[in-house]
């Protein structure tokens, strides 16, 4: 697979951006376009810059999080952040939602400015429009019915409850729950239901930006499906931007349209999905397990080096389609050469792809 | 809220506090606590200070430290301080004081002051060496420790190791409800709850709140923890060993004399008076 990266890197496109302070931040990649939002999408919405966290700095406890995280997401879209057990990624979301604030560079979130020092900010203001969504989010629902959580939020960014009532049932139907479900009490839900209203619970106060932490954790694979593309609709259709937390790559592989990458409280990459491909081999050393499809397509293109001009697929049906086309054109021009007077060709061919 | 609450964590630096038994540690604890109690007046206050200050210092952890670990409990000690001012037993004798302010049925002296402050100090001195305690033991040698000083108390049956079980789960259970609990505040503060920009009466609405969540947790948390003990083979009573094992040397059998001395020292000084 290490051949194959080089020669991708070597290739068609850059590789993806390193962000930890060795190489300078790039502009932005290219990524997947989302038809109806496209004319807002180049507007920085998000914007890190040498970003620092040290958690209870000044105690003998303290212990850096962040170091110099220099990030910068555009609106409307879907952005994944991988990393692994204690590489920043929680911190992150809570820098971006003023649950922290920096210890040193600064954080940009819509028109909000957090920098070192800040006393006693209202934050209201930036968190009715910057959801957080934390692990194990059902575990936050403390109301005795799924209106009142589904309320909480919108009631203290002050509307009324008319309002608040209007704009739960809404997050509800977006999450695809049931009306039914709203006089029931939360602990009373299955685990997937619980999970959606606590997500919902977020989405009632209408965030321009979505962020969610590992929100397919300890879900059936089925309900980590269903979640991913609840998340991709309301990304393409509703032009939210989304941030999701995940220690699986595959799972969002099909609709991210960023990746960051965290390790040791760096931001080690930012780009796409193809981009992380050709960085697939860091991926190991930043602790990030190397999702399947990306070993699957690494050990096609290494038997069939015409996939490498390809983009990756982002799903595994496309994924299919395109090796067996290169494998149909491979047999192709294999029997081309054999009836050409090059008995060997496709002998060659075969063992020079294998 | 766990970054305010300080007592209960070790701090590592490697002093010669640091390495000495648990059991000595904790018994030198209880002596100081008794000492405490048996003090009468400023002298063998400030003498308990001085040494404290000393086995502070020998644990190479900054002083500030220490006043931070009060610091949680200091409305704590301002109520003891005004309810011993104010109602103590100091505070009547209006006659024998340096002087006196009498407000109707409240009388304000200065021996009532000086009762107030010495009240005050002894609940520091207490504070500062539970700290020091916790701050140079982890809390696993903690239980251990605790376990080593009951079990020549209860020789029959499995009750020092049931208090000892019971102590190492509680230790281990407080800050994780404590950073559940923050998480959930997190939580709300993101859905625009913060429980810093909040006044008074919603702070405790919102604290109230968390009751249900952090409880269900407590429950879920100590479901898993039990079937996890058991699915590990843990049975009370069954003989096993210990990974590091206590070693009781020459500094720990000093540290826990010099300790002894002082509560007799403090009911002499008392009986003489």
């Amino acid at each position: 697979m290490r051949g194959w990266i080089k020669r991708r890197a070597a290739g068609k496109r850059n590789s993806g951006k390193r962000l930890d302070g060795r190489n300078p931040v790039g502009g932005p990649p290219e990524s997947v376009p989302c038809p109806q939002i496209a004319a807002g999408r180049s507007e920085t919405v998000i914007e890190l810059t040498d970003a620092d966290y040290i958690y209870q700095a000044g105690s003998p406890f303290a212990a850096a999080a962040l170091y110099g995280v220099n990030i910068r997401i555009r609106r409307g879209t879907l952005v994944g952040i991988a990393g692994g057990t204690g590489s920043g990624k929680s911190t992150l979301l809570q820098l971006l939602n003023g649950l922290l604030l920096p210890a040193g560079g600064s954080v940009r979130v819509l028109d909000h400015m957090l920098v070192p020092g800040l006393q006693k900010p209202k934050l209201n203001a930036l968190r009715r429009r910057v959801g957080l969504s934390f692990q194990f989010p059902e575990q936050h629902l403390f109301e005795d019915t799924v209106e009142k959580d589904l309320m909480f939020g919108p009631l203290n960014f002050g509307m009324t409850r008319e309002q608040a009532q209007a704009q739960a049932l809404e997050a509800l139907h977006a999450m695809k729950l049931d009306d039914s479900l709203l006089k029931r009490h939360p602990l009373t839900l299955s685990g997937g239901q619980m999970r959606k209203a606590a997500i919902a619970s977020v989405l009632a106060a209408g965030p321009e930006v979505l962020m969610l932490d590992e929100p397919t954790a300890t879900l059936d694979s089925a309900a980590r499906r269903e979640l991913v593309l609840l998340l991709a609709r309301l990304c393409r259709e509703e032009g939210r931007t989304i941030l999701v937390v995940t220690h699986r790559i595959e799972e969002l592989l099909e609709v991210a349209d960023e990746w960051i990458v965290m390790h040791e409280g760096r931001a080690v990459f930012q780009g796409d999905a193809d981009e992380l491909g050709d960085r697939a081999d860091e991926l190991d050393q930043w602790g990030v397990a190397v999702p399947e499809p990306l070993k699957c397509w690494a050990e096609w293109t290494a038997r069939l080096p015409q996939l490498a001009a390809l983009p990756l697929p982002r799903t595994a049906q496309e994924m299919a389609r395109r090796i067996a086309e290169a494998v149909h054109q491979s047999a192709n021009r294999s029997a081309l050469e054999a009836e050409a007077g090059n008995p060997g060709g496709l002998e060659a061919s075969v063992c020079a792809t294998n | 809220m766990r970054d305010k609450l300080m007592i209960g964590r070790m701090i590592p630096t490697g002093s010669r506090i640091h390495g000495l038994d648990p059991r000595a540690k904790i018994a030198a604890m209880l002596l100081f606590t008794a000492a405490l109690i048996l003090s009468d007046g400023w002298l063998p206050v400030v003498a308990l200070a001085v040494l404290a200050a000393v086995v502070l210092a020998a644990t190479r952890i900054p002083f500030k430290t220490y006043l931070r670990a009060m610091r949680p409990l200091r409305w704590l000690m301002l109520f003891v301080f005004l309810f011993q001012w104010f109602g103590g037993t100091g505070a009547g004798n209006a006659d024998e004081a340096a002087w006196a302010w009498t407000f109707g049925p409240v009388a304000l002296t200065s021996s009532g002051l000086s009762e107030a402050l010495l009240a005050v100090s002894r609940m520091a001195l207490l504070i500062v060496f539970t700290a020091l305690l916790t701050f140079t033991t982890a809390p696993s040698m903690l239980s251990r420790g605790v376990e080593g000083l009951i079990k020549p108390l209860a020789r029959r049956g499995t009750g020092a190791e049931r208090f000892s079980l019971m102590m190492r789960l509680a230790l281990r259970f407080v800050p994780a409800l404590l950073e559940e609990a923050q998480t959930i505040l997190k939580a709300q503060a993101a859905r625009g709850a913060d429980y810093e920009e909040m006044n008074p009466r919603e702070k405790a609405r919102l604290l109230l709140s968390l009751l249900v969540p952090v409880t269900v947790g407590a429950f879920r948390r100590a479901e898993e923890l039990t079937t996890s003990l058991e699915a590990r083979g843990y049975r009370i009573g069954a003989p096993r060993t210990a990974y590091r094992g206590l070693a009781w040397r020459g500094a720990d059998t000093w540290f826990t004399l010099l300790f002894a001395l002082l509560p007799i020292a403090a009911l002499a000084l008392r009986l003489t008076a």
